[in-house]
Formats: C-alpha cells, sequence, structure tokens
C-alpha cells in the first residue's frame, strides 16, 4: 500500500499530549469496563481531580503510574 | 423509557436533549445496571460466601487454587466473588487469615484489597467499598450529564432532562436480566 508522505506543516503540527481523560476514555486506554476504573478512584489507587462542573479527570500521569511505566 | 418530568409533558427540545444524553451515554447506561447488580449479588451472597471460604480454610487447597500476591507471599482461593476478584484464605497460628484479592489483567499481578480474621467482616468491607464506588459512578454521571446539555443547550434549562436521564440512570435494569429480555425468550420457547 502506498504511504502518503506528511507535508512540512503536517509534521510540524504534532498533537500536544493530553494531561487528562474522562472516565470513559481512561477505560478504554486501560481495556477494562467503567466500574473497574471508579473502583480504583474509591480505593485510591487512581487519583482525581475534577472539571469545573464536577466531572472526574484522570490525569495521564496517574495512568501511566498505573501501569508501571512511570 | 421511563420518564420523571413533572406534571408539565416534557418539550419537544427536553425530548430531543433526553434522547442525546441516551445515545452519548449509552455504554454506561448498560454497564451500570450489570455493575450494581454484581454488587447487590455479592451482598446477598456474603453468608453463603463466608461459609464456603470458612469450609474451604478447613481442608487442603488444590494447587491450581493458590494465588501469588504481590509482596505478600501465598493465598488459597475460597471463593470467586466479581471479575478478577475473590476471597482467599491462609492458615496462621490458631485458624486462617482472609483477605479479597483482586487480579489486574493490566498489570498482571494479585493485589489485597482488605483482609482480616473474620471472612465476613472482610466481606461486609469489601460490599461497604463497592457500594462507594457506585455512588462516585452515580455523582460522576450526574455532572457529566450536566456537562453534556449544557454545551448541547447553552442557555436553555434542562434541568427535568438531567433529573429524569439520572432516575433512568439509577434505576434501570441490566438487559441480562430485564422482563422484556426474559419475555422475547420466552417466546423463543414453543410448546
Amino acid at each position: 500500500m502506498e504511504t502518503i508522505p506528511e507535508t512540512e506543516e503536517q509534521t510540524a503540527a504534532t498533537p500536544t499530549e493530553r494531561l487528562a481523560y474522562s472516565i470513559q476514555e481512561s477505560a478504554d486506554l486501560l481495556g477494562v469496563n467503567y466500574f473497574s476504573v471508579y473502583r480504583l478512584i474509591q480505593r485510591g489507587k487512581l487519583k482525581v481531580c475534577r472539571a469545573l462542573r464536577g466531572k472526574l479527570l484522570v490525569p495521564r500521569a496517574e495512568l501511566l503510574k498505573l501501569l508501571g511505566t512511570q | 423509557m421511563s420518564n420523571r418530568f413533572d406534571d408539565r409533558r416534557p418539550t419537544v427540545l427536553e425530548e430531543q436533549a433526553h434522547a442525546e444524553a441516551s445515545q452519548h451515554f449509552a455504554e454506561h447506561l448498560k454497564q451500570f445496571p450489570a455493575s450494581r447488580e454484581a454488587v447487590e449479588r455479592l451482598e446477598r451472597n456474603i453468608a453463603k460466601s463466608t461459609l464456603a471460604a470458612n469450609m474451604a480454610a478447613a481442608k487442603p487447597t488444590p494447587k491450581e487454587n493458590i494465588i501469588q500476591v504481590d509482596d505478600d507471599g501465598q493465598w488459597h482461593k475460597s471463593v470467586d466473588l466479581m471479575d478478577n476478584i475473590c476471597l482467599c484464605h491462609r492458615p496462621i497460628t490458631g485458624g486462617a487469615e482472609y483477605a479479597v484479592v483482586e487480579h489486574f489483567p493490566v498489570r498482571g499481578t494479585n493485589e489485597i484489597w482488605n483482609r482480616g480474621w473474620n471472612a465476613m467482616e472482610v466481606l461486609k468491607v469489601f460490599a461497604q467499598e463497592q457500594r462507594q464506588a457506585l455512588q462516585i459512578w452515580t455523582e460522576d454521571m450526574t455532572a457529566q450529564v450536566k456537562e453534556f446539555l449544557v454545551e448541547k443547550y447553552p442557555g436553555q434549562d434542562m434541568s427535568r432532562v438531567a433529573d429524569s436521564f439520572m432516575h433512568r440512570f439509577t434505576h434501570e435494569v441490566s438487559q441480562q436480566h430485564s422482563p422484556s429480555h426474559e419475555q422475547n425468550h420466552n417466546r423463543g420457547i414453543r410448546i
């Protein structure tokens, strides 16, 4: 299959790594169901922060820590 | 769809918002009832699981039921509680010690959730913590739904939609055990 060469503009526009993820995104990244993520939060294994309206956000660093890659 | 709108009929906009929220959070609506049922099952079976654990502790454990727990030696699996979670025991002087052990597939590790000398107390603490996790989920869901509605319908009062959605979220029965599912199943039987 032919690959599409990246333009200079595309190469420069590397997206910044996200700092935090929603519960759904965290569950998808970890490959577990939503309840597992809430249980990890309850247990203090995942430290979370709250967005403006109270929605939980999981910092990227916490996910990496849980996976033992940081 | 269970509607909890008050006396006034929902407006077209409210119905549309409710449908959109239901679609957006479909996976939550599917997973929450199943998780709640797993916790309820755990609570219902505390006495039974305690008895099974006590009986298991009184006899030798088959090799395949031995679990290596990180930094805490070997435990003997007594009863499966939930996915990847079991009640374990190990002999100590004058009796047995019990622990809820969770296997983390992500890391491939086994970790102790809580432990004690009384299997029933260990299970009760564990069940209570599962309830707290469901509560965290419910609070987060409330916040997520409100955020979703504010972003989709800025300037509109969507509080009735949020209330209605949360009522559905906390009261819906999982597909696995819903009457409609059973009905469909029964319809398939031809005698």
